[in-house]
């Protein structure tokens, strides 16, 4: 039980970067490698500001992430819309590196960490079996998060307007959705996913470094596309499987398991064959350049 | 896209020969002033040879590949574990699980570099074959798994190479020629690559990936032999990269190398030779001057102190200042061009 419980946290968790990273990639076709230092700022000032109650601690956390977020829309991203997503690829490669040895400079090199909600480290017995709380925590909150989500979006004005956008972004704004306001949107939002996945990594592993949101956001990137990086649903999906994948073959693969990532990008290689454009997407559709 | 169709279309020697005169000038002359100096042009070498084969494949076809890291790393391991001594390669600890036909596997320096060449264009002919069917982020993402999979294997595996471990004692260049010499060779091929017809029809699928199919194009098939001949330069790139380093680890082929390399590509313009010897050119040149200005040292009379760790700082963030200031790159994707004075036209692109 336990294994399939901490694949279904795990998936999760990746299914929340997965969707902060599909959000922007949706409105303005941007591939946000930068998404990984929103993940480790928030993860840096829940350590930092362990002392204050843990809810205060989350607000500073997300409102940071969402704030930073808008910057990087602000100064960079804006500047570069419609050169095409290598540009703004290798754009936002460029921006990560930068906002890491930042990190490095603010926050030093070396691994800062507090005991964040040890509450959650404790297991508990719930119907004869033997589960961490941190684990029942974390499959809690993203499923909250995620039907939060999935009632923004498919219910409210802005998640018509996000949805619209993802479709067709030229034609969204000549109905008159109003671009600007909607990435910013779609950015702050995204810097919000992103602390509630720093949060979650920072309870299981409270050794916060530079590169500490890194391997998440690669992973979830890659969930996003075999998903489908034309819908929402798809990158969630797909970050949920790929996370849901990655922890089921570390606890069956014995002492194999340092080959998971083998295994875990051939599947990928796999799917992406039978089918290009994601697991949700409707056909062999050709995205025009 | 409203601007004139970027590529080269027939030969003109000032857009190989310009190129060439820049790298041998440039190597010589900087290799000239001091032996640290010397090795940092070696290395730019070698990136400059990754840079190119990645202008091949990614400036040609549009298709962003993370892929090559994994031909770089191929064809640095079979260049450096066919020339490592056998003394070594059967005592070290890093080693003791290695394959046994590996401990007496000896080639030739020159004969390893080929060797590197034919692994690269192996593997990206096999997966090509099959990747070249994805277009745009999904290409890109199938060929980062590429990628990862072969630093996982790498990475974990001990039975054919040192695993998370360096291969020590590969034997060095003796110089900066022999590089230099590689990378002219380099330059030549993909200027010939790219004025032939197979180049053409790739650009045309950059440009249009409707159109250029109902004139004819097989997509797939100009991507796949542009992506095997990008693969055996990258190959080529590994291997001088191993024989410069003078030691093979998987981890020099990685994220940082994949990524600053295509960085380099689109700094300088990724649709042209030039603007992947600009933007290697460029790219090396701001770090090294940091890396002087970090130790203290004045670079042509100025000198500024630079904090520990501000230089990667300063590079990305040049990097993304460039790409804001001109994001088709430094060469707008042109090819060399001799300046001629009397010209009152500017070429901002």
């Amino acid at each position: 039980m336990q294994p399939f419980l901490d694949a279904i946290s795990l998936g999760g968790t990746y299914a929340l970067a997965a969707l902060g990273l599909g959000l922007v990639f949706g409105v303005m076709r941007l591939v946000n490698f930068a998404h990984a230092e929103l993940i480790t700022i928030s993860a840096y000032v829940i350590v930092v500001t362990n002392d204050l109650p843990l809810i205060v601690s989350f607000g500073i956390a997300a409102l940071t992430a969402a704030l930073l977020a808008i910057l990087t829309e602000l100064t960079i991203y804006r500047r570069l819309r419609g050169t095409g997503p290598a540009i703004m690829l290798i754009a936002s490669f460029g921006l990560s590196v930068g906002l890491q040895k930042s990190f490095e400079l603010i926050f030093g090199a070396l691994p800062r960490s507090a005991a964040v909600a040890p509450w959650m480290t404790g297991s508990s017995e719930i119907a004869g079996l033997n589960i961490t709380v941190s684990s029942i925590v974390t499959v809690g909150l993203t499923v909250a998060i995620l039907l939060a989500m999935g009632f923004l979006v498919e219910q409210t004005n802005l998640g018509l307007q996000l949805r619209a956008a993802a479709t067709d972004f030229k034609t969204s704004r000549l109905l008159g959705v109003r671009s600007n306001r909607l990435i910013g949107s779609a950015f702050a939002i995204s810097g919000i996913l992103a602390a509630f996945v720093g949060f979650i990594l920072v309870v299981e592993n409270p050794q916060v470094d530079p590169m500490f949101g890194l391997n998440i956001t690669i992973l979830a990137l890659v969930g996003i596309v075999i998903g489908g990086i034309s819908s929402l649903r798809g990158a969630a999906l797909g970050g949920f499987i790929v996370g849901f994948i990655l922890s089921i073959l570390n606890t069956f693969l014995g002492n194999a398991r340092v080959y998971a990532y083998s295994y875990l990008f051939l599947a990928v290689v796999i799917i992406l064959l039978v089918r290009p454009g994601g697991l949700l997407s409707k056909g062999n559709e050709m995205e025009r350049v | 896209m409203n601007q004139k169709l970027l590529g080269l279309t027939r030969f003109k020697s000032e857009e190989l020969l310009g190129p060439l005169a820049t790298v041998i000038l440039l190597s010589i002359g900087v290799g000239a002033i001091s032996a640290s100096l010397q090795l940092a042009v070696q290395f730019a070498l070698c990136n400059m040879v990754m840079v190119l084969a990645l202008q091949i494949f990614v400036g040609n076809s549009g298709v962003l590949s993370f892929g090559h890291g994994a031909f770089a790393m191929a064809g640095a391991w079979i260049s450096g574990m066919s020339t490592a001594s056998e003394r070594v390669k059967g005592n070290a600890l890093a080693l003791q699980d290695l394959w046994e036909p590996l401990v007496g596997f000896k080639l030739n320096l020159y004969v390893s570099i080929i060797a590197g060449a034919l692994v690269g264009a192996l593997i990206a002919a096999i997966t090509g074959a099959f990747l070249m069917r994805l277009n745009g982020l999904a290409a890109g993402i199938a060929t980062f798994a590429l990628l990862g999979f072969s630093y996982n294997f790498f990475f974990n595996n001990i039975t054919f190479g040192p695993g998370s471990q360096a291969l020590p004692a590969v034997p060095k260049f003796s110089g900066i020629y022999e590089p230099l010499a590689l990378a002219l060779l380099v330059i030549v091929i993909v200027y010939f690559f790219n004025i032939s017809p197979t180049a053409r029809s790739l650009r045309s699928s950059r440009e249009d990936l409707l159109a250029a199919p109902a004139l004819g194009v097989s997509i797939q098939r100009v991507r796949w032999i542009a992506f095997t001949i990008s693969g055996a330069l990258a190959g080529i790139s590994g291997a001088m990269y191993v024989h410069v380093a003078g030691t093979w680890q998987v981890q020099d082929y990685y994220l940082v190398f994949t990524f600053i390399t295509l960085a380099m590509l689109v700094i300088g313009g990724s649709a042209s030779l030039w603007g992947a010897v600009v933007g290697t050119l460029v790219v090396t040149a701001v770090g090294q001057i940091l890396l002087l200005w970090e130790q203290g040292k004045s670079v042509l009379g100025i000198q500024f102190d630079l904090p520990n760790g501000a230089r990667s700082l300063i590079i990305a963030g040049s990097l993304v200042g460039i790409l804001l200031w001109r994001f088709a790159g430094l060469t707008g994707g042109r090819e060399f061009k001799i300046p001629k004075l009397t010209s009152s036209k500017s070429s901002r692109g």
